[in-house]
């Protein structure tokens, strides 16, 4: 086959088989920075066209020295590999590739940005988890083992066929009435001894609600329980739920994980689970620390399940270096034989990976004290849950206060991650004054973009936009009813006139008012935080812009339900804060320092 | 672990077609077995000698062995038509009974070399319940359509009531004493007969005794507690009840919103109660305070029946 002798295509073919089989769930985040076939390919263009650049050059040249008399030896080809050499640019660093070398496989080269959109990557392919994991075995083979277990096991059951014919029994003894030890007589036998018994019930019942026990008798479930105080309850037993063994007609998984916080001889083996194959990985830890409580009730004082976390493992039990599994995830999705339950590592490797573009990998590694710090809050909560069902009435800096403080910092690790994915939103932007038309926002970690739909009325017809993340300062709900919510995006402008051209959809002050039927005198009633100076108010019924620090501010505003402005405001405000934007900082304390000034106005005024 | 003859085994099942086998002053899960693919598990009993443990569902009886790992039966019984709706043993093991909705109650030799049918009893119509009466010769039924029966195994006479028409009869218990029969229909009444006998006769008389009505839905368990003094029904409306016997007034209860309550059990000392519900957790009630001690959790579906075997210990 003639495609076979291609390295491209052979490249991309070793890469996507790899990628529709893996059941790691990782990989396409591991491999997206490493696409082989594309950096080849962008070699092999990037040298193509310098290449071509070079010969254009060279027949340029050897024209001008045809025009000169021939030598002899300047026309060997030897000598012409020389300064194709020294002409190459240098900022190829890999040997150039050759067309020889490097036939770009048709097709495969078709691919552009858009191809690092994991959407693009084949669904077609389906594939049996068994694969990978060992080779598929012919029914027939199967059908015969599982016989011969079932001839194995029956061999040892002893078989009673129901419909029997009735044999009486030989022994006339075999029923035999037994005497009843008449206890209950020289209990309430007579009437005099009820009725004192009687009374006597009804005053112990009064006094403890005891009647009827009584002293002699203890069972050894009594004795037992006496023994075992409350706290023996096993914390993770809600978890014994997701044990898949003798689970009948229920898909189930058998995983070995090593419990990273086990002392040193138990660690080295494998705990063997079985597990519903319905559970999400939080429950198979849950299971794995339930597991272990039981094996080794003694070896360790286990904190709660967010503290814990699977992490991938080599059977010699070496702990690989990628992310722990996705806790949301349900572990049919996870191939693995083996794996390791250890105490969760701090989110910084986890996040690198997820941002590939430069700005977000920098930003990221400001953010991972904060992480850090969002572990060490999630702990204290976890702690303070778990210990102490009734916090101390005594101590009077309760750490609910620092919890509360913690809480506001804590993003949740999830949402970090998902944040800069693309996202669509269906909303209604309000626009000039009072027209509303539908568009659809779509947010991702490089931009915003409002698109209107297809079928709006001619009038409010409108080009796309599309402005990059980098000029987005902050996205704020200024106005939220039962169903509706007004939600604003706040964007640097970034026109130089003080008469906006390029702002088609930024709306004018009035369009604010809308939701707000009837108090359109002023809008600071119903947005007071907005950064926004009556003085600079622009008639133009567009957009209007602050000039503190030469930086101006314009917003789009947006109707649509609570929920997903919610939505919106989460995830923008959550990519922003990680990129740790100058604008946002600079939109906020302007914010601040108007606040300031009107605060410092309404007292004068008073 | 502890060692077997140490350790208080509590054994549930349900219509996760598995039968768990837990520590009972722990609620950690010892054991599960897989039982018919095809059926919950209606009843559960323990062997006299407690080395084993029997379960009936749709179309199977299984005996199962507690001591070793093995989670095969080692006795299964073939050609079962219908539903098997209880199974019990006589005191020293000798033989079991089976009642079943093909109309018939079963005596099954337990000692001889393979176990066989040595009695028979027709209800005329599917039987619900079945209990030993302590003096391990009557036998107590209920069937569907409404009948209660008293049967001599010894002798094969036997006795019939209809205490309620239109109702099925869900369960049958006698006291440990052998003073009361109570039998509890699908209305939520239980009616109580009490029990009497001489020596010169085969069969115990039965007496109306009292009817209560205990709950607003089908009771569907009702057992007297070891030391006679307690009843307990339990009912789908989410509740179990407990009677005192001396008048039958309500003197506990317990409730699991939402859920049926599909069995329950005392310990020896009367003291304790499980119960089993459809929430798939089987719980441990200390009656004295109606606090639950012991959640039991694992069950992914209701638990329609669960066995404990107790002791009492000497001080």
């Amino acid at each position: 086959m003639a495609t076979y002798s291609n390295q491209h295509w052979l490249l991309s073919h070793i890469r996507n088989s790899f990628i529709s089989t893996d059941d790691t769930g990782i990989c396409e985040t591991v491999m997206l920075s490493d696409d082989m076939p594309k950096r080849y390919l962008w070699k092999f263009q990037t040298a193509n066209t310098a290449m071509e650049a070079y010969r254009r050059s060279h027949r340029a040249a050897q024209q001008r020295k045809s025009q000169i008399p021939k030598t002899p030896d300047t026309a060997t080809p030897m000598q012409r590999t020389g300064p194709l050499q020294h002409m190459m640019p240098p900022r190829i660093a890999d040997p150039p590739l050759h067309e020889v070398d490097f036939v770009c496989y048709p097709g495969l080269d078709l691919s552009d940005d858009e191809d690092l959109d994991m959407s693009t990557h084949s669904f077609d392919i389906q594939m049996y988890p068994e694969v990978g994991a060992h080779r598929f075995r012919s029914n027939t083979a199967q059908k015969l083992e599982k016989l011969d277990i079932a001839k194995r096991k029956a061999a040892r059951i002893k078989s009673i066929n129901y419909n029997e014919e009735v044999l009486p029994p030989d022994r006339k003894d075999f029923f035999k009435r037994k005497v009843l030890i008449e206890q209950p007589i020289d209990k309430p036998s007579t009437s005099a001894a009820a009725a004192v018994r009687a009374t006597a019930i009804n005053r112990t019942e009064l006094a403890s609600d005891d009647d009827l026990s009584d002293g002699g008798v203890k069972s050894m479930l009594s004795e037992q329980m006496a023994r075992s105080p409350k706290q023996t309850q096993n914390r993770f037993i809600e978890y014994a739920r997701f044990d898949g063994t003798a689970q009948v007609g229920m898909p189930t998984k058998r995983i070995n994980v090593y419990v990273n916080m086990l002392p040193e001889p138990e660690r080295n083996y494998p705990l063997k689970i079985c597990v519903l194959s319905t559970a999400k990985i939080i429950e198979v830890i849950g299971l794995v620390c339930y597991k272990t409580t039981l094996q080794y009730p003694d070896a360790v004082q286990l904190q709660s399940v967010q503290h814990y976390a699977l992490y991938m493992t080599e059977d010699n039990d070496d702990m690989d270096d990628f992310p722990p599994l996705d806790n949301r995830e349900p572990c049919s999705k996870f191939g693995f034989s083996h794996l390791t339950l250890a105490e969760r590592r701090p989110l910084a490797p986890v996040t690198r990976i997820d941002y590939h573009n430069q700005l977000g990998t920098k930003s990221m590694t400001s953010e991972e004290d904060k992480a850090a710090m969002a572990d060490a809050a999630l702990n204290a909560l976890q702690n303070f849950n778990l210990n102490g069902d009734v916090p101390d009435a005594g101590g009077g800096d309760s750490p609910l206060d620092h919890i509360k403080e913690y809480e506001q910092r804590l993003l949740n690790h999830n949402d970090m991650l998902e944040a800069p994915m693309h996202r669509t939103y269906r909303v209604s932007i309000i626009d000039k004054r009072f027209f509303k038309c539908d568009v659809t926002l779509a947010v991702s970690g490089e931009r915003i973009e409002i698109d209107q739909h297809k079928n709006t009325k001619f009038w409010t017809q409108r080009k796309p936009l599309s402005t990059p993340i980098e000029l987005v300062a902050h996205c704020e709900i200024v106005e939220q009813r039962q169903l509706k919510a007004l939600l604003r995006i706040w964007l640097k402008s970034n026109s130089s006139s003080s008469l906006p051209t390029s702002c088609t959809s930024a709306p004018s002050t009035t369009s604010i008012t809308t939701l707000i039927a009837g108090n359109a005198n002023s809008s600071f009633v119903h947005s007071p935080a907005s950064p926004r100076y009556p003085w600079m108010y622009s008639s133009s019924g567009f957009g209007f812009f602050t000039t503190i620090s030469n930086i101006r501010f314009k917003h789009y505003d947006f109707v649509t339900d609570v929920h997903t402005a919610e939505q919106i405001r989460n995830k923008l405000n959550c990519i922003l804060e990680m990129r740790a934007s100058d604008i946002r900082r600079e939109f906020l304390q302007q914010r601040e320092r108007k606040q300031e000034k009107q605060l410092a106005k309404r007292q004068l005024k008073l | 672990m502890e060692a077997t003859e140490e350790q208080l085994i509590l054994a549930t099942g349900g219509y996760d077609h598995t039968i768990k086998v837990w520590q009972a002053h722990t609620g950690n899960c010892i054991k599960t077995m897989r039982f018919v693919e095809t059926s919950q598990v209606n009843a559960l009993d323990r062997t006299p000698d407690k080395t084993r443990l029997a379960a009936c569902g749709y179309q199977c009886i299984r005996l199962y062995d507690l001591e070793s790992n093995c989670t095969a039966p080692v006795i299964n019984f073939d050609g079962v038509q219908k539903n098997v709706t209880r199974l019990g043993f006589q005191e020293d093991g000798n033989w079991m009974f089976t009642a079943g909705e093909d109309h018939r109650v079963r005596i099954w030799d337990m000692i001889s070399a393979p176990p066989h049918c040595s009695r028979v009893f027709d209800c005329q119509a599917p039987v619900n319940a079945a209990c030993l009466h302590p003096n391990q010769v009557e036998i107590a039924m209920g069937s569907q359509n409404g009948g209660v029966y008293l049967w001599d195994v010894k002798s094969e006479v036997h006795e019939q009531l209809v205490p309620e028409v239109d109702a099925s009869i869900q369960d049958v218990a006698i006291s440990p004493d052998g003073h009361y029969m109570a039998a509890a229909n699908n209305k939520g009444n239980c009616y109580i007969w009490q029990l009497s006998s001489s020596p010169s006769q085969h069969l115990s008389t039965m007496s109306p005794k009292k009817k209560i009505q205990a709950h607003s839905r089908s009771i569907l368990r009702c057992k007297f507690s070891p030391d006679s003094r307690l009843l307990v029904t339990t009912s789908g409306d989410g509740t179990a009840c407990i009677w005192k016997t001396e008048d039958f007034t309500k003197w506990r209860e317990l409730s699991i919103k939402n859920y049926w309550v599909w069995d329950a059990a005392f310990s020896a000392d009367s003291k304790w109660l499980f119960t089993a519900s459809s929430d798939g957790i089987a719980r441990l009630w200390k009656l004295h305070t109606k606090n639950c001690v012991r959640d039991y959790t694992g069950h992914t579906k209701a638990i329609t029946a669960l066995s404990f075997k107790d002791e009492i210990v000497a001080d």
